[in-house]
């Protein structure tokens, strides 16, 4: 039952790839793109590619964790940070950084630099936004009870704000972590010479749409490892609180 | 604080220009340039032509996206087997970029706009049907049962009490699918298209027309900003009694 729909949906594409109503380029088999996949994951030439993505993902994401954590937690225990810059970020939330890249490409190079510092600035805002509602909302009661209790500032900001900002942060990285993926998938297919976004428009240029097929399925597997990761990270540093809704 | 938010503003504009005066490289350009070319692109026949190009395709994308989001989401909330048959794919998918779809779409639905509609449509369809799948789920039992008490039926229950309920959700998620249908629009128009802002910013780049490239930079920026202000704008007139987060 749970799998029905997408077990349908596959039993469909391959119905349709063998009807032979359609060109092979346009419905590869499922059995060609399987044999893509294996071969893919063969070849160290084709890791180092998911190696290449991976870690323009992660590093622009780790930068945009460390400094948005900092920063909103800092905008949510002080008026005067939060009024200088909440309207700064909630202003440009819906404004598409991507637009940005063809300057970075001029400032920061056309190797991966540009890529990493795009997705910085992408994966910020989520991160900045959530742990900026969750370090405003520390319930008050708890700060006034560790303060009674003679904690000192930083006490207060160790173990009482952090911990309970802390499913918001982890919430704000379950936004942020498609979005890094998004965002270098994005770059490598614009401008790139490795990477899994270049890998997909190369084969597709080259019409070899079932090594396409196997790419995206790459992509996705490591689309959902990585969310998978940040849940089960989540579960084990917050296990005070359970995961009810899809993000806190 | 609007004294120092202004002056922040003003503070950073100035060090920027003045950095502009002292040498900064060709492709930064200083604020006034900026805002003076923009004036001249405005008076210009090819930016509204590239405008009108981009929203033609961001607008049905995402109307398609947050109508199909809305309406699956709520079915799934509500509907126990359509939730077991459906929700599995969606989560499952979730994650996956949904832009590495668009070589594909590009085959099946031709190179021109109704592939990038469609791949707009399909990442706005997630935020959406997730917000508006955890409103329905999140929906007070009370008011459920009080209805109930008071003898509506099951139709008046999810029209009355049920999609209220969920709506702040769902508008969450349209704040959300708004910004990423400019993104997946920009994307899109910046790997394969022969008009809108981010064919070009693209051209721009590959001719070394900064002025240009700024402009469509502003532009989207605008249009990304008007689009954010209007849902919100939505939110409060529809959803009265739900208060706004900032």
């Amino acid at each position: 039952m749970r799998f029905l729909f997408i077990g349908t949906a596959l039993v469909a594409w391959e119905a349709a790839a063998r009807s032979g109503l359609w060109n092979r380029i346009l419905f590869p088999s499922l059995v060609n793109i399987g044999q893509e996949l294996v071969l893919f994951f063969t070849r160290s030439a084709s890791l180092m590619e998911v190696w290449t993505s991976l870690y323009r993902a992660l590093g622009g994401f780790a930068l945009a964790a460390a400094v948005g954590i900092f920063l909103g937690i800092l905008m949510g225990r002080s008026k005067t940070v939060a009024g200088l810059l909440d309207p700064l970020f909630s202003g440009t939330y819906a404004v598409p950084k991507l637009a940005l890249f063809p300057i970075f490409i001029f400032v920061f190079g056309i190797g991966s630099l540009s890529k990493v510092a795009l997705v910085f600035l992408e994966c910020l805002y989520p991160i900045v936004i959530m742990s900026y509602a969750g370090a405003r909302s520390v319930n008050r009661v708890w700060l006034w009870s560790a303060q009674n209790m003679g904690a000192s500032r930083a006490d207060l900001l160790r173990r009482v704000v952090v911990p309970a900002t802390a499913p918001f942060i982890f919430a704000g990285f379950r936004v942020a972590v498609p979005v890094a993926m998004i965002v270098v998938v994005i770059t490598e297919m614009v401008s790139s010479a490795d990477g899994l976004g270049y890998l997909v428009i190369y084969s597709l240029s080259s019409l070899r749409t079932d090594r396409m097929l196997a790419v995206v399925v790459v992509i996705a597997l490591l689309g959902y490892a990585l969310d998978k990761a940040v849940v089960l990270a989540r579960d084990r540093l917050i296990y005070w609180e359970k995961l009810d809704t899809y993000y806190v | 604080m609007a004294v120092l938010r202004a002056s922040l503003l003003i503070a950073v504009l100035a060090l920027w220009q003045l950095a502009s005066l002292a040498g900064l490289p060709d492709f930064i350009l200083s604020p006034v340039q900026i805002i003076a070319y923009f004036v001249q692109a405005l008076g210009s026949a090819e930016l509204y032509e590239n405008i009108r190009a981009s929203l033609t395709r961001s607008l049905p994308g995402f109307a398609l996206g947050t109508l199909a989001g809305a309406a699956l989401g709520l079915a799934a909330g509500t509907a126990r087997g359509f939730d077991r048959m459906f929700s599995p794919a969606v989560f499952l998918t979730y994650p996956v970029p949904k832009i590495v779809m668009l070589p594909i779409f590009m085959l099946w639905f031709g190179i021109g706009d109704l592939s990038k509609v469609l791949i707009i449509a399909l990442a706005c369809f997630y935020p959406v049907f997730i917000n508006a799948y955890y409103g329905v789920r999140a929906t007070p039992k009370i008011l459920v049962w009080s209805a109930q008490n008071m003898g509506a039926s099951p139709a008046a229950i999810f029209r009355r009490v049920v999609v209220p309920s969920a709506a702040p959700m769902i508008f969450a998620g349209m704040r959300v699918s708004l910004a990423l249908s400019f993104i997946v629009m920009f994307a899109a128009e910046m790997i394969n298209a022969r008009s809108g802002l981010g064919y070009m910013i693209r051209i721009a780049e590959n001719s070394l027309r900064f002025d240009l490239m700024y402009v469509s930079l502003l532009a989207i920026a605008i249009l990304g900003y008007a689009g954010d202000r209007l849902v919100r704008y939505a939110h409060r007139r529809l959803l009265v009694w739900h208060e706004q987060p900032a």
